[in-house]
C-alpha cells in the first residue's frame, strides 16, 4: 500500500544509480535526465552506500555485479537494514540472469529488473512504476 | 598149509614109485624157500617141475595185472624164439581159466597150434594152476612132450607141487615186498635231514640216520652198540645226564631248544616203552632251527627297531604286540601300557577305522595307505598312514590285524601350510583386477588367471596358445618385439594394445611384460598383466571433452557478458539518438542499421548465453516420442518436398523424463535440421532415421542420416565450429544443443555410421525417478 503511494507520489529526491560501467551508466543517466529525472552517478556500491547514508533519494538502480567488494546484493541487504522504505524503489541491472546468486537474489528480493543489453524504453518505463514519474512531468 | 595138506594126500593117489615121488618132491620143496627170491625160485620150480614130471618143455607164466608174462623155460620152451615165448603167453591169456580145475589135460597142438606145438616137444600137454590164498590166479605151469600120456597120478602129483609153488610163490612175493618196505624205509629214514637216533635203556645207540652219522663224518654202523656219550658234542657241553638228550627220562615225551656248535636245536624225545620192562627205545630227533631262530632274531630286532609303529591287534582293537616306536608315537610310558589300550575304541577319533577294517577283510584283502587321525596318551591328535594286514586262521576265519604306521601329522600340517599357500596365491591370483597370463619362452599361454576370462575367452582357448593370436594383426610385430625385450631380461611395462575379445571385439589393454627366472637365474617363462583399459580410454576422451566444453562455457559466458555491456551502451545511446529531434532523418536511417546489427549481436550473445546455461527454464514430465512428433511436424512438409524421406522408429512405452520441452524442441529441430543440410549436400534422395530406445534408465534417442559423414565428430559442439559454408549458420546451433543437454543432465554425441554413409547423432536424458516427476508436476500447478 505504501509502495502504490509512493509510486504515485512526484519523485523530487534524486535517483541514485550505481553501475561500475561507465558507457552503461552514462546513457542510463542521460535517458533519466532527458525524461526528466535527476540522477546522482556511483561508479561502485561502496560509494553508492555512502551516498545512500547521507543523502535523500526517491530510489535506486543498481548492478548486481559491481567491483571493490560490494555487490548489489549488498546494496540490497543494507537498505533492507538502514532504509526499508527505499527497497519498494529499487531496480536491478543484471548481465547474467543464468548466474546463482544472481537468480537467488532476485528471487529472494522480488526486486524488479532488468537484463543487458536493455533499451532505453525498457528502463523508462520500469523506473515510472517503481520509482515514479518525474518531476517537470508531475509538475505539468 | 594147504600146500602140506595137499602133499598129505599124495600116498592115496599115486602107485608104484611114492617113494621115488615123495623124495623128488621134498627135494624140490626144500629148495623152493622164500629166502631164494622170486626169480631163482621160479627158475629151480620149473626145472624140478619138467624132471618130476619127465616132460621136453616147461614154462611158468605169471599173471601181473593184466600182463601174462613167461617168467621161466626149461627144455625145448627154453629154446624157442622171443616172439613164441609171447605167443605162448598170450595164448595161455586167453583161456577160461575160471572154469579150468587145477590141472588140465590137453592137446598142445589145440592151443598152441601146430608150429609151436611141434618145438615145444610134442601134443601132450599139462597145465596146472598156481592159485594165491584169496583164490586170485598167480601163474601157470605149462608142461609138454612126454614119452607116454599124463594120468590120474600125474595130476594128484602136480596139484601138490602147484599147490606148493603158490604158497612158496606167494611168500616169496611178500618177503620180496616187505624187503623192498624196509629198504625205502632205511632210505626215508635216512633222507631226513634232522638228526634222528634210537637208543636202549643203556643208552647204547640202536640206530642213527645217515644225516647224523655223515655230521659225525662216520658210517651209521660204526654208531650203532656205541654209547650215547658219542654225540656229546651235539649237546649243551656241561650237560651232567647220561645221555646228552635226555633230560627227564621219565617223560614219554620232550622238547627243549639247545645250543651246541654255534648252531641251534630243537629236540624232541619219544620214549617207546614196551615189554619187557628193560626194552625202553628213546628216539631223540633234532631240528637244526638256527636259520630260523636267525631269522626270527632278525625280524625281532626289525620290529624293535623300526622308526614305523608295528602293531598286532585282536580284531576287535586290542593290541597284542606292539613296538617302542608305536609307543612313543602314541606317547605312552611302555609297551604293557599301550597294550593295555585297544585301538578302535580309545584311539580313533571316528569309527572309520574298524569298518575299513571290516570292510578290507570281507573283500579278502589288506588295507592299504588309510589315512587316520589317532589319540595320543597327552590328548594330542596325530595323523597316520596305515597298512593293515588281515590275519585269519586255516578256517578263514579273521583272527589278527596287523598294521604298520606311521605319524604322518607333520607332513599334514606341511601340507595344509602348503595349500593354504596355494589358495593364498590362487586368490590373489583370481582375485585382483589385473588379467595375469605366464608364457613360454615360446610365447605360449601356460596360465590364465580367471580374470582373463573376462575376455570372452575360455582357458582351453587361451592356454596352449600364442599371445599374439589375441592381438589385431597389424600390431603383433609390436608383440613379439616387446616378447623379445622380455626374453632377453627387460621388462615392458604398460604397452598399449589391441586386444580381440571373445566376442570378436577388439579393447584396449594395456600390457606389462616381465621375465621370470628359475633358480639358476635362467628366464624360463613371462609373466603378462595386462588391464582393459578400453573404458579408460573412452571415459578420458570424454571427460576431457566435458571439460574442454566446460571451459569453453565458461569462456562463452564471460565474454558476452563483458560484451553486453559494450552493447547495452550501444543500443542505449543509439535509442537516445534516434529520439532526439536536432538528429536529421538522414542519420537517423543510419542509426537503425546500427540499432539493428546491435540487435543481431543480441541474438547471438543471447545463444552463447544458452549454450552456457546451467539449467533447464522449466521443468515437466515429457513423453519423447510426443516431443519428436511434434518437432517433426514442424519440418515434414518441407522435408518430403526436398526428397528427405523421415522414418520414425519409436520404442512405445517409453519412460518419461523431465525437462523443459521448448529445449529440447530446440535441440531436436537442430540436430534434423542439420541432417537435412547433410543429405542435402549430397545431391541425391536421402533419408533421415529417428529410433528411440530406453535402456540403462536412459532413454535414448539415434538421429541416422545418409549425409555425407562428419569431418570432425569431437569438435561438432564446440561454438562457432561450423562445417557449413561461410555465412550460412552461426555455428552455435549444435553447441547451444549441447548445452540444454547438459542442462538437462544427459548426453549427446555423434558418431560417422560404419558402413561410411552419413552420421548418427545420439541424444541420451536420464529416465525421471518418480520423485522428479511429482516434484515437476508440483511446481508446474503452482505456477
Amino acid at each position: 500500500m505504501k509502495a502504490a503511494k509512493s509510486a504515485a507520489a512526484p519523485a523530487i529526491a534524486p535517483i541514485l544509480l550505481i553501475e561500475d560501467e561507465a558507457s552503461v551508466a552514462a546513457f542510463v543517466r542521460a535517458a533519466l535526465e532527458r525524461r526528466g529525472y535527476c540522477v546522482v552517478p556511483s561508479p561502485s556500491a561502496a560509494e553508492g552506500l555512502r551516498l545512500l547514508e547521507t543523502g535523500d533519494f526517491c530510489g535506486v538502480i543498481s548492478d548486481i555485479r559491481t567491483p571493490g567488494g560490494v555487490s548489489g546484493a549488498d546494496v540490497h541487504s543494507w537498505m533492507r537494514q538502514h532504509k526499508p522504505e527505499l527497497l519498494e524503489h529499487l531496480i536491478f541491472i543484471t548481465g547474467d540472469i543464468a548466474n546463482r546468486a544472481t537468480a537467488a537474489l532476485l528471487e529472494e528480493s522480488g526486486a524488479p529488473f532488468v537484463e543487458k543489453p536493455f533499451r532505453v524504453a525498457q528502463i523508462l518505463s520500469m523506473v515510472e512504476t517503481t520509482i515514479g514519474k518525474p518531476r517537470e512531468q508531475h509538475d505539468r | 598149509m594147504r600146500a602140506a595138506k595137499r602133499i598129505r594126500e599124495i600116498p592115496s593117489r599115486l602107485n608104484g614109485s611114492f617113494e621115488t615121488l615123495l623124495a623128488q618132491f621134498s627135494a624140490a620143496t626144500r629148495e623152493l624157500k622164500p629166502s631164494i627170491g622170486p626169480t631163482a625160485f621160479v627158475k629151480r620150480f620149473t626145472s624140478n617141475a619138467t624132471r618130476i614130471l619127465e616132460t621136453t618143455s616147461a614154462a611158468l607164466v605169471l599173471v601181473r595185472g593184466e600182463d601174462w608174462e613167461l617168467a621161466s623155460a626149461e627144455g625145448d620152451a627154453s629154446r624157442i624164439s622171443h616172439d613164441k615165448q609171447v605167443q605162448l603167453a598170450k595164448e595161455l591169456s586167453h583161456m577160461k581159466w575160471n572154469s579150468v580145475g587145477a590141472v588140465r589135460f590137453d592137446s598142445a597142438i589145440d592151443i598152441f597150434g601146430g608150429e609151436l606145438a611141434e618145438e615145444l616137444g610134442g601134443d601132450d600137454l599139462a597145465l596146472a594152476r598156481l592159485t594165491g590164498s584169496e583164490g586170485d590166479l598167480m601163474g601157470v605151469l605149462c608142461l609138454v612132450g612126454r614119452d607116454r600120456a599124463f594120468e590120474a597120478p600125474d595130476r594128484n602129483l602136480l596139484e601138490a607141487l602147484a599147490g606148493h609153488a603158490s604158497v612158496a610163490l606167494e611168500n616169496a612175493r611178500l618177503f620180496s615186498w616187505i624187503e623192498r618196505s624196509k629198504k625205502q624205509w632205511i632210505e626215508d629214514f635216512d633222507a631226513i635231514t634232522d638228526f634222528i637216533v634210537v637208543h636202549d635203556a643203556s643208552n647204547r645207540i640202536l640206530r642213527v640216520n645217515r644225516s647224523l652219522a655223515d655230521h659225525l663224518q662216520l658210517r651209521p654202523s660204526e654208531l650203532i652198540g656205541r654209547h650215547m656219550e658219542i654225540l656229546r658234542a651235539l649237546a649243551v657241553e656241561k650237560s651232567k645226564h647220561v645221555c646228552p638228550f635226555c633230560r627227564d627220562s621219565r617223560a614219554g615225551t620232550e622238547e627243549y631248544v639247545q645250543q651246541a656248535q654255534e648252531r641251534t636245536y630243537l629236540v624232541s624225545t619219544s620214549r617207546l616203552r614196551s615189554l619187557p620192562e628193560d626194552d625202553l627205545r628213546t628216539v631223540h630227533v633234532l631240528k637244526d632251527i638256527t636259520d630260523r631262530r636267525e631269522a626270527e632274531r632278525r625280524y625281532r630286532e626289525l620290529f624293535d627297531n623300526i622308526q614305523e609303529g608295528v602293531f598286532f591287534c585282536t580284531p576287535s582293537g586290542q593290541f597284542i604286540e606292539v613296538n617302542d616306536a608305536l609307543v612313543r608315537m602314541l606317547g605312552y610310558q611302555n609297551r604293557g601300557e599301550l597294550l593295555n589300550a585297544n585301538l578302535f575304541e580309545q584311539l580313533c577319533l571316528r569309527p572309520d577305522l574298524r569298518r575299513r577294517c571290516v570292510r578290507a577283510a570281507e573283500e579278502g584283502g589288506m588295507l592299504r595307505n588309510h589315512e587316520e587321525v589317532l589319540l595320543r596318551r597327552d590328548g594330542a591328535w596325530i595323523h597316520t598312514l596305515q597298512n593293515i594286514l588281515i590275519v585269519r586262521d586255516t578256517a578263514g576265519r579273521v583272527i589278527q590285524y596287523r598294521g604298520l604306521m606311521l605319524d604322518i601329522t607333520e607332513q599334514k600340517s606341511f601340507q595344509a601350510q602348503l595349500q593354504r599357500e596355494r589358495d593364498f596365491n590362487k586368490n590373489i591370483l583370481n582375485n585382483t583386477r589385473s588379467m595375469i597370463l605366464v608364457l613360454d619362452t615360446a610365447g605360449l599361454i601356460s596360465y590364465a588367471n580367471r580374470r582373463c576370462f573376462e575376455t570372452g575367452h575360455r582357458e582351453i582357448e587361451l592356454v596352449g596358445h600364442p599371445l599374439s593370436e589375441f592381438i589385431v594383426p597389424s600390431r603383433r610385430k609390436s608383440l613379439a618385439e616387446v616378447l623379445r625385450g622380455a626374453l632377453r631380461g627387460v621388462p615392458i611395462e604398460n604397452i598399449e594394445l589391441p586386444f580381440i575379445r571373445g566376442d570378436g571385439t577388439t579393447g584396449q589393454f594395456s600390457i606389462s611384460l616381465s621375465p621370470m627366472r628359475d633358480e639358476q637365474g635362467n628366464i624360463n617363462s613371462i609373466v603378462v598383466v595386462m588391464t582393459d583399459v578400453t573404458d579408460a580410454a573412452v571415459l578420458q576422451a570424454k571427460l576431457m571433452h566435458t571439460e574442454k566444453m566446460a571451459a569453453v562455457g565458461q569462456l562463452v559466458s564471460g565474454v558476452a557478458h563483458e560484451v553486453n555491456n559494450p552493447l547495452a551502451a550501444i543500443l542505449g545511446f543509439t535509442d537516445l539518438l534516434l529520439e532526439n529531434a536536432e538528429v536529421p532523418e538522414s542519420a537517423k536511417d543510419e542509426l537503425r542499421v546500427i540499432l539493428q546489427e546491435a540487435q543481431r549481436t543480441k541474438v547471438i550473445i543471447q545463444s552463447l548465453l544458452s549454450f552456457a546455461r546451467q539449467k533447464p527454464e522449466q521443468r515437466e514430465a515429457l513423453q519423447i516420442n510426443a516431443v519428436l512428433r511434434q518437432t517433426l511436424k514442424l519440418r515434414a512438409y518441407d522435408f518430403s518436398n526436398h526428397g528427405v524421406e523421415v522414418v520414425e522408429q519409436f520404442e512405445e512405452d517409453l519412460p518419461a523424463i523431465v525437462g523443459d520441452v521448448h529445449q529440447l524442441q530446440q535441440v531436436f529441430l537442430n540436430i534434423v535440421n542439420n541432417a537435412y543440410d547433410a543429405v542435402q549436400e549430397t545431391g541425391r534422395p536421402g533419408r533421415i532415421e529417428i529410433k528411440t530406445s530406453h535402456a540403462n534408465g536412459q532413454v535414448e534417442i539415434r538421429f541416422r542420416d545418409t549425409g555425407p559423414g562428419i569431418e570432425d565428430v569431437d569438435r561438432i559442439f564446440e561454438p562457432f565450429f561450423t562445417t557449413k559454408e561461410v555465412g550460412k549458420g552461426t555455428g552455435l546451433g549444435l553447441s547451444i544443443c549441447y548445452g540444454i543437454v547438459r542442462a538437462h543432465l544427459g548426453d549427446i554425441f555423434c558418431e560417422n555410421n560404419s558402413g561410411g554413409e552419413g552420421s548418427t547423432f545420439i541424444v541420451r536424458l536420464p529416465v525421471a525417478a518418480e520423485t522428479a516427476i511429482a516434484a515437476a508436476a508440483a511446481s508446474e500447478r503452482a505456477q
